[in-house]
C-alpha cells in the first residue's frame, strides 16, 4: 500500500485581488524519496478558486519533455465544487531519466495556471502559481563494482521465463480442428462428395417391385394406369428427365444397357400413349397386358443391376 | 403410322395428304428448313399469323414467298420502312394524269376481301403506328377504310424481321407479338449437302424463277378456314394432356416454384409475366394441328413439345436485365420446363 505523504505548500499571498480569488494551491505526492532511473513520479495538485472561475486549458503545461532528464507523461484536470468555492484537481505523471550516482534531491519546476471568469462586462483572469517541489532519486548500482575477469559478468543474467501453460492453446487448437472438420463435412454434403454421394438408385428395381405388387391384386385391371405410371417414373429417373415416347431412341443410345428391351419399350410407350392420351387401353389390355409390363420391368431391373 | 381416323373423317385424311404435298412443294424451294416448313404448315392450318426471325440471307423471304405461292389466293406484300405510316397500307394516293389527286385502295385493300396472305417484310423497320394498325388486322381480320368495314376472313399475316440489326428499328409492342401464333427462328441449314446446293446450284440464285417454278394452289385457300375448324373439333384432348399443358404453363410462368434451376440466373425474378391464356390457347390449337398432321385424332405431349418454343417463347416477358440475353435463355427455359413437368 502506498503511503501518501502530504506536502502542503501554502501559496504565498499574491499582491492585488488575485490573492483573494485563489484560495489555496496544494501539491500532493505519494513519497518524496526512493525513485530510480525511469520511475514514474505522480503528483496531484488541488487548486481552490472563487466560484465563477474556470480553468483555461491552454495554460496547463503540455505533456512532453520538460528538461533533459524529466518528461511530463500525462496530465488530466477535473473540476468539482468544494464548499462554496470551485476546486480543480490536476493529476500529473512525470517520468525521471536522471541516472544518479548518489542519492540526491531533484526539483520538479513549478508552473502557472490561469483561471478565467467571464461576465457581460468582460473577462477577468487570475493566475495561480503551482510551486516547484523536490524528490530524491537514488542510484541503481554501486559506483565501483568489484573487478571481474570476464566483462560479461558485469551483466545481470537474463530473467527466467516461467513454464507456460499449453492447455488453453491445445484446447483452442482442438476446437478449431473440430470446427474445420464440421465445415468440411458441410461442404462435402453440399457438394455431394464421398460420404454423402447418394448411391445411384435403382429406379427400375423400384418400378418392378411396385408393378409386381399391383399385378398380384385380385382385380388388377383398374390399376393398369398406376402400373404404367410406375414404369414411367422409373424411366424418367433413369434418364434424368421426363421421357416422352419420341425420346426413346435417344434414351437407348445414351443408355445402351437397355437396348435389348427397345422393341418392348416402344410397345410400352404406345400402350401408355393410348391409355393416357388416346381412346383408352385396348380391351382386355390387348397387346400389352399387365403381365407383359411386369415382365418388362423385371428385365429392365435385371439389366440395371448388371449395367 | 396407320390411319386411326373414323370413316366420316375422310375429308380430313384428304387434307392431310394435301398438307404433305404442300410441305414437299415448299421444301423443293427452301432446302434444309424442314422444321420451319412443318411449323409454317401447322400455322396455316391453325389459322395463325407467323413472324419469321433470322439472320440476313437465310431465306426468310424466299420461304414466305414459296408458302404464299403454294397456298394460292391473293397475296399482298409491303416492305417496312421508317417513314411508313398506317395509311400507306390502306390507301394509295397519287396525282393522276389529269393533275388531280386520287386516293385508291392501298396494298391491304387492293385485293379486296379475297386477300389470303399479307406479307410484311422487315416488320421491325416500321413504326409503332403501323404495328397498331396490324394489331386489329391480325386480331379481328377487319379494317375500316373508305367509310366502311372490310373483312378478310382468309387473311394470314406473315412477317419477317432481321434479328441482328437494331438501328432505326422499332421493337414490336407486346400486344402485337402476342397476336402472332408463332415466332419461328430461321438458321442457315447445317447440312453440308443443302449448303452446297444453295451456294452452287443456279436454281437457288434466281428467287423469282424458283418461286414461279413451284406448283401453285396446292391447297384450296378458301377452304382452309373450314378445315382448320374441323381439325380443332376433331382432335381430342384427354384429361391427362389437359393437366400436362396446365403444368407446363405453370412451370413456364413460375419456374422457381416448379423447381427449375438454370445456372447464373435468379429464377425468382426471371419471368415477369406474359404467357397469356390466349397464348396457351394458341399452343393447344397448334398442337392439335400437329397431332392431325401426324395422323392421330388425339393429342400427345410430343405435339405440345414440338410447337412449344415457337408458340410460347415470345410471349414470356423476362426481367429487363435478362431481356438482352433472351435468345439464349428462352430455349434453356423451355427445355427445362419439359424436363421437369411429368407426362403423364
Amino acid at each position: 500500500m502506498r503511503i501518501r505523504c502530504l506536502a502542503l505548500i501554502l501559496a504565498p499571498l499574491l499582491s492585488g485581488p488575485a490573492g483573494a480569488q485563489v484560495h489555496s494551491v496544494e501539491v500532493r505526492t505519494p513519497r518524496p524519496f526512493g525513485y530510480f532511473l525511469g520511475d514514474l513520479v505522480r503528483a496531484e495538485v488541488d487548486l481552490v478558486v472563487e466560484p465563477g472561475f474556470r480553468l483555461q486549458a491552454a495554460s496547463l503545461p503540455k505533456p512532453g519533455a520538460l528538461t533533459y532528464w524529466l518528461d511530463l507523461r500525462d496530465l488530466d484536470a477535473t473540476a468539482s465544487v468544494y464548499g462554496d468555492a470551485q476546486r480543480v484537481r490536476l493529476g500529473l505523471t512525470y517520468q525521471t531519466f536522471y541516472a544518479a550516482l548518489d542519492a540526491r534531491a531533484l526539483e520538479i519546476p513549478g508552473f502557472t495556471v490561469t483561471f478565467v471568469s467571464e461576465s457581460d462586462h468582460g473577462a477577468t483572469t487570475v493566475k495561480a502559481a503551482v510551486p516547484a517541489w523536490s524528490f530524491n532519486v537514488s542510484p541503481l548500482r554501486e559506483i565501483q563494482p568489484p573487478a571481474r575477469d570476464d566483462p560479461r559478468d558485469y551483466m545481470r543474467p537474463d530473467g527466467k521465463v516461467g513454464p507456460g501453460n499449453p492447455r488453453p492453446l491445445l484446447l483452442g487448437a482442438a476446437g478449431s480442428a473440430t470446427l474445420a472438420l464440421l465445415a468440411l463435412a458441410g461442404l462435402a454434403r453440399d457438394r455431394t462428395w464421398w460420404p454423402f454421394r447418394t448411391r445411384r438408385g435403382r429406379p427400375f428395381a423400384l418400378a418392378a417391385r411396385r408393378i409386381r405388387s399391383l399385378a398380384r391384386r385380385p382385380d388388377p385391371t383398374p390399376h393398369y394406369r398406376d402400373a404404367l405410371l410406375a414404369l414411367h417414373v422409373g424411366l424418367d429417373t433413369a434418364a434424368g428427365r421426363r421421357l416422352l415416347a419420341d425420346d426413346l431412341d435417344d434414351f437407348l443410345k445414351t443408355h445402351p444397357a437397355y437396348a435389348l428391351e427397345g422393341p418392348d419399350l416402344a410397345r410400352f410407350f404406345a400402350a401408355s400413349r393410348r391409355t393416357f392420351f388416346g381412346p383408352g387401353p385396348e380391351p382386355e389390355l390387348g397387346a400389352f397386358a399387365l403381365a407383359d409390363l411386369a415382365a418388362l420391368a423385371r428385365r429392365l431391373a435385371h439389366a440395371e443391376r448388371t449395367a | 403410322m396407320m390411319n386411326q381416323f373414323r370413316s366420316g373423317d375422310a375429308i380430313l385424311t384428304d387434307w392431310r395428304e394435301a398438307a404433305g404435298r404442300f410441305e414437299t412443294t415448299v421444301g423443293a424451294a427452301v432446302l434444309g428448313q424442314a422444321r420451319a416448313i412443318r411449323l409454317l404448315t401447322i400455322a396455316l392450318f391453325a389459322r395463325g399469323h407467323v413472324l419469321l426471325e433470322g439472320d440476313v440471307g437465310v431465306g426468310k423471304t424466299t420461304l414466305l414467298r414459296a408458302v404464299a405461292r403454294a397456298v394460292g389466293g391473293a397475296y399482298a406484300r409491303v416492305e417496312g420502312t421508317v417513314d411508313m405510316m398506317p395509311t400507306d397500307l390502306v390507301y394509295h394516293t397519287y396525282l393522276a394524269e389529269d393533275g388531280r389527286p386520287r386516293v385508291e385502295p392501298g396494298p391491304v385493300l387492293r385485293q379486296s376481301e379475297d386477300l389470303s396472305i399479307f406479307f410484311f417484310n422487315e416488320i421491325n423497320r416500321a413504326r409503332p403506328q403501323v404495328h397498331a394498325l396490324l394489331l386489329r388486322l391480325m386480331a379481328e381480320r377487319t379494317l375500316t377504310a373508305f367509310n366502311r368495314e372490310y373483312r378478310f376472313p382468309n387473311l394470314q399475316v406473315f412477317a419477317d424481321r432481321n434479328r441482328v440489326e437494331r438501328e432505326e428499328t422499332f421493337e414490336l409492342p407486346a400486344a402485337a407479338r402476342d397476336r402472332f401464333l408463332m415466332e419461328i427462328g430461321l438458321e442457315a441449314p447445317r447440312d453440308a449437302e443443302a449448303r452446297r446446293a444453295l451456294v452452287f446450284d443456279p436454281r437457288f440464285h434466281d428467287t423469282d424463277a424458283l418461286i414461279a417454278g413451284l406448283d401453285g394452289d396446292v391447297l384450296d385457300h378458301a377452304a382452309l378456314a373450314g378445315i382448320a375448324a374441323a381439325i380443332q373439333h376433331g382432335i381430342q384432348a384427354s384429361p391427362a394432356i389437359e393437366a400436362y399443358v396446365i403444368g407446363l404453363w405453370e412451370a413456364l410462368v413460375r419456374p422457381a416454384q416448379a423447381g427449375i434451376r438454370l445456372p447464373g440466373l435468379d429464377m425468382e425474378g426471371l419471368v415477369q409475366g406474359g404467357a397469356s391464356p390466349r397464348g396457351v390457347a394458341f399452343l393447344v390449337r397448334a398442337a392439335r394441328v400437329r397431332a392431325w398432321l401426324e395422323g392421330r385424332d388425339w393429342m400427345v405431349p410430343e405435339d405440345v413439345r414440338a410447337v412449344f418454343p415457337e408458340v410460347m417463347a415470345h410471349r414470356v416477358f423476362l426481367e429487363p436485365i435478362y431481356e438482352l440475353r433472351r435468345a439464349a435463355i428462352m430455349p434453356e427455359l423451355c427445355r427445362a420446363v419439359f424436363e421437369i413437368v411429368p407426362a403423364p
